[in-house]
C-alpha cells in the first residue's frame, strides 16, 4: 500500500466563509495587498477582497482574508475523482485539522487558475 | 443507448431530492447519512455542495436538484452511493426505502446528466428517474 502523502508546515487560510490550505514551502512571503494580486474568493464565486496576500516563489500573489500557521505533520487525504479537476487541477487533496477539512492546493497552480477566471462583481 | 427492460427483479433505493424522486440500484446504495458541515471545494460547480470526511474517505456531496437545473433541496441527509472508484453522496430530502422500479427505462435526454438518468420509471405510485451511478460518476468527474 502506498504511503499517504504528508505535509509539514501548512498555511490554513480563511476565504470568506471558506477554507483553503497551502504548503508553507510554496509560499515565499506573506504581505499586505499591494498593486497586483488575485483574490482567492474568485474560486468561490465571491466578490474579490483580501487582508493578506501569499506571494508565490515566482512573485505572484494570492489574496486571502486571514491565515494561521500549522506546524504539525498532516496527512493529505486524496481527492475524489469528482473534485480532482477543480481549481484547474491545483487541488492536491484535503487535510483534516482543527476538526474540519481544508482543501490543500498548489499555490502557483491556484494563482494561475484564479487569473484565468473572470473577476466577480463586487 | 439501449433502453433497459422493465425491471421487476432488481431493487432500488428510492429517494426524493426536491420535488423529484430518484432511484439508485440498491447494491450501490451503501447507507443514508446526515452529513456534517461541508467544506466547499474551490472552483467546484454549484451542484457540488462540498465534501466531508467519512470513515477515512473524503466524500463529495451532490445536490441532484441543482444538477438537473432546479433549486437546491437544502437537505442535510444524503444517500451514499459506493462505487469501485469512490463514493458519492446524493442529497435526499426524503427516503422511501428499497423497492423495484418498473418501466421502459430509457435515457431522459441526449446530453448532459440526463443521459445518466433513465425513465419513465414507477416505484409504486411514484414517478422516478433511475440513476446510472457509474455514468453519473463519470459525468461529475468530467466537470459536469
Amino acid at each position: 500500500m502506498p504511503r499517504a502523502a504528508r505535509v509539514e508546515g501548512t498555511l490554513l487560510c480563511h476565504v470568506g466563509p471558506h477554507r483553503l490550505a497551502f504548503e508553507a514551502n510554496e509560499v515565499a512571503s506573506i504581505a499586505a495587498p499591494g498593486d497586483t494580486w488575485v483574490s482567492a474568493r474568485r474560486a468561490f464565486r465571491e466578490a474579490s477582497g483580501a487582508q493578506r496576500v501569499l506571494v508565490t516563489l515566482t512573485g505572484e500573489a494570492v489574496g486571502v482574508d486571514g491565515l494561521e500557521i500549522d506546524a504539525e505533520v498532516l496527512s493529505v487525504l486524496p481527492p475524489s475523482p469528482v473534485v480532482a479537476g477543480a481549481s484547474g487541477g491545483s487541488l492536491r487533496g484535503f487535510v483534516l485539522t482543527r476538526g474540519v477539512l481544508w482543501p490543500l492546493v498548489h499555490l502557483d497552480g491556484f494563482e494561475r487558475y484564479l487569473r484565468g477566471l473572470a473577476p466577480e462583481v463586487a | 443507448m439501449a433502453a433497459l427492460e422493465s425491471e421487476t427483479r432488481q431493487s432500488y433505493l428510492v429517494f426524493a431530492c426536491g420535488s423529484s424522486w430518484y432511484a439508485v440500484p440498491a447494491e450501490a446504495a451503501a447507507e443514508v447519512v446526515t452529513f456534517p458541515e461541508l467544506t466547499r471545494v474551490p472552483g467546484s460547480p454549484p451542484h457540488l455542495l462540498g465534501v466531508f470526511a467519512h470513515r477515512g474517505e473524503v466524500i463529495p456531496v451532490v445536490d441532484m436538484s441543482l444538477l438537473v437545473g432546479g433549486v437546491t433541496a437544502g437537505s442535510r441527509r444524503a444517500v451514499l452511493v459506493r462505487l469501485p472508484r469512490g463514493t458519492l453522496a446524493l442529497t435526499a430530502s426524503s427516503v422511501a426505502g428499497v423497492s423495484p422500479v418498473t418501466g421502459a427505462l430509457e435515457p431522459l435526454g441526449p446530453t448532459g446528466v440526463h443521459v445518466h438518468l433513465r425513465g419513465p420509471g414507477k416505484s409504486g405510485a411514484r414517478d422516478v428517474a433511475v440513476i446510472d451511478p457509474e455514468g453519473l460518476f463519470d459525468h461529475l468527474s468530467q466537470g459536469g
